[in-house]
């Protein structure tokens, strides 16, 4: 084992530990019913453009070279598989990636808003996180928000020359929380408290969040890390071909 | 693979025209969430639970255990809905921490009920739909709402790939398993991360050889499936539309009053 790998895994222990107290987590989906129907339709409409700018982007890869189709349909089911199997936690509880870090560092996040709405549809009929009436609202924080936010950082991060695996880091670790952020302030927009608006709700829900999903997303930051790690060493002509290593970088 | 999946496959409603069973969840769903009463939501909780459970078949436990997935999101939420961090107590009930108060009102805690009954028969709608209705079938649904032919296509490739994904999954895993992988929480992150790095090796080759395997059997820019149609029954539909109407009503006197 390499001296970065040792230190990432004891960090992992650490954040794990601190982890070990709550049961089951997931990435932070809004459940079915939570949000009024004046909500799920404000959040759908807000999703719009970045959906259809999406389809667009999907439409001309694919007119492009017919052969992206398959690509990018495997692409959705990767996120989906990551996301539905349990990740490693010391107490042997449960929880899972959201993925979306991962997603859009390697296929941009325009192709992962429409993957991301998809693979959204399939983990609210299929494993019952999220719902149908949430939809507009969890694409928002999953599929737009966090996958924008991880995209903006990792190429920040390489404009500043920052070492691509801490910033590979950075990106799924931040677009974690600001996923985080987003459906705290949702949910708070939402419910506002009786003492201090929403302001003070917002607080609460990232209060009550916090102990499962800040150690989610730096164990979620450091699994992209050692995927990103195992896809450099095995995987370069593949990496190349969805255009995650381009030109000098590759070599 | 997917409970879900593998209860909805043996549900007795499964043959049941989709649409119907896609416009009843949805509609239900729908009228659910505009609903002020908790009537309205007790309603749509049992009537699902019959239809999903005695009409479909599925085992009663697994049920139960399925409406517990979200429940640590609702406790959760709930709780940062119904306490407050205040200087002056609320009338509900109030903690005194120094000289701030854990409090909530009676009107804070009834709304946070009434969120709980209303989102736990929202999901048994989901339910119903996911426990009856296969992924095939509500594809076919989306299409007949025009749905870009695109999205389904993908939607398709993406449900299919799902299977061959995770049972790929599966198999590293196993095979991590035997050669000492797995064994404490250094190597669980270093196989998950290996695990996955692989499996996204061997789907991007994967969907190069399906690929090629359409263009083979002529696929030019269109995915043709056939799909099973049950004619939808005038009973059924007869059903549905009075017990729709009575939802509407229930929902429009919980805004009158």
């Amino acid at each position: 084992m390499k001296k970065h790998e040792k230190f990432l895994l004891k960090a992992s222990i650490a954040f794990a530990l601190l982890s070990a107290i709550t049961p089951t987590v997931n990435a932070m989906h809004i459940m079915e019913g939570y949000l009024s129907a004046g909500y799920c339709v404000a959040w759908g409409i807000i999703c719009l453009p970045f959906l259809i700018g999406g389809f667009i982007s999907l439409k001309n890869k694919i007119k492009t070279n017919r052969r992206n189709l398959t690509l990018i349909a495997m692409s959705g089911a990767f996120i989906f598989v990551i996301s539905s199997l349990k990740i490693p936690s010391v107490t042997g509880s449960c929880s899972h990636m959201t993925g979306t870090g991962l997603g859009a560092i390697l296929f941009g996040p325009a192709a992962v808003s429409v993957l991301g709405i998809i693979v959204l549809i399939f983990q609210a009929v299929l494993l019952a996180h999220g719902g149908l009436t949430t939809l507009g609202a969890n694409t928002f924080s999953m599929a737009v928000a966090g996958p924008l936010a991880a995209f903006g950082i990792y190429k920040l991060c390489g404009k500043l020359k920052v070492n691509r695996r801490v910033s590979v880091f950075l990106a799924a670790f931040l677009g974690d929380i600001f996923t985080y952020c987003v459906t705290s302030i949702q949910l708070a927009l939402a419910y506002p408290s009786e003492v201090g608006g929403t302001a003070a709700s917002a607080v609460k829900f990232l209060g009550v969040f916090a102990p499962t999903q800040l150690p989610l997303a730096v164990i979620e930051g450091i699994l992209t890390v050692v995927i990103v790690i195992g896809l450099e060493t095995y995987a370069v002509p593949e990496l190349r071909n969805i255009g995650f290593l381009k030109g000098k970088e590759a070599e | 693979m997917i409970v879900i999946d593998k209860l909805c496959y043996q549900s007795k409603l499964r043959y049941v025209n989709a649409s119907e069973k896609f416009v009843y969840a949805v509609l239900s769903l729908i009228l659910c969430i505009i609903s002020r009463s908790v009537m309205t939501a007790a309603v749509v909780f049992f009537v699902n639970v019959y239809l999903t459970v005695a009409k479909g078949g599925i085992p009663f436990a697994r049920y139960v255990k399925l409406l517990l997935i979200p429940a640590a999101f609702l406790l959760v939420s709930t709780i940062a809905l119904v306490v407050n961090l205040s200087r002056t107590p609320l009338d509900a009930f109030a903690f005194s921490l120094g000289d701030w108060y854990l409090t909530g009102s009676i009107s804070s805690v009834q709304e946070g009920l009434r969120l709980c009954g209303k989102a736990f028969a929202a999901v048994t709608c989901l339910y119903f739909l996911s426990l009856t209705t296969v992924m095939t079938d509500i594809l076919g649904v989306l299409r007949k709402l025009h749905v870009p032919g695109l999205i389904i296509e993908l939607m398709m490739l993406i449900y299919r790939f799902i299977f061959l994904l995770m049972e790929t999954a599966s198999a590293i895993t196993t095979s991590q398993n035997s050669r000492l992988g797995n064994r404490d929480y250094r190597t669980r992150i270093r196989a998950f991360g290996g695990m996955a790095s692989a499996l996204l090796v061997r789907s991007l080759k994967r969907s190069g050889m399906m690929y090629d395997a359409m263009e083979a059997r002529c696929y030019d820019g269109e995915l043709k499936v056939l799909s099973e149609e049950q004619p939808a029954g005038k009973k059924e539909i007869l059903w549905i539309a009075g017990y729709e109407l009575l939802l509407l009503g229930m929902v429009i006197w919980s805004w009158m009053r």
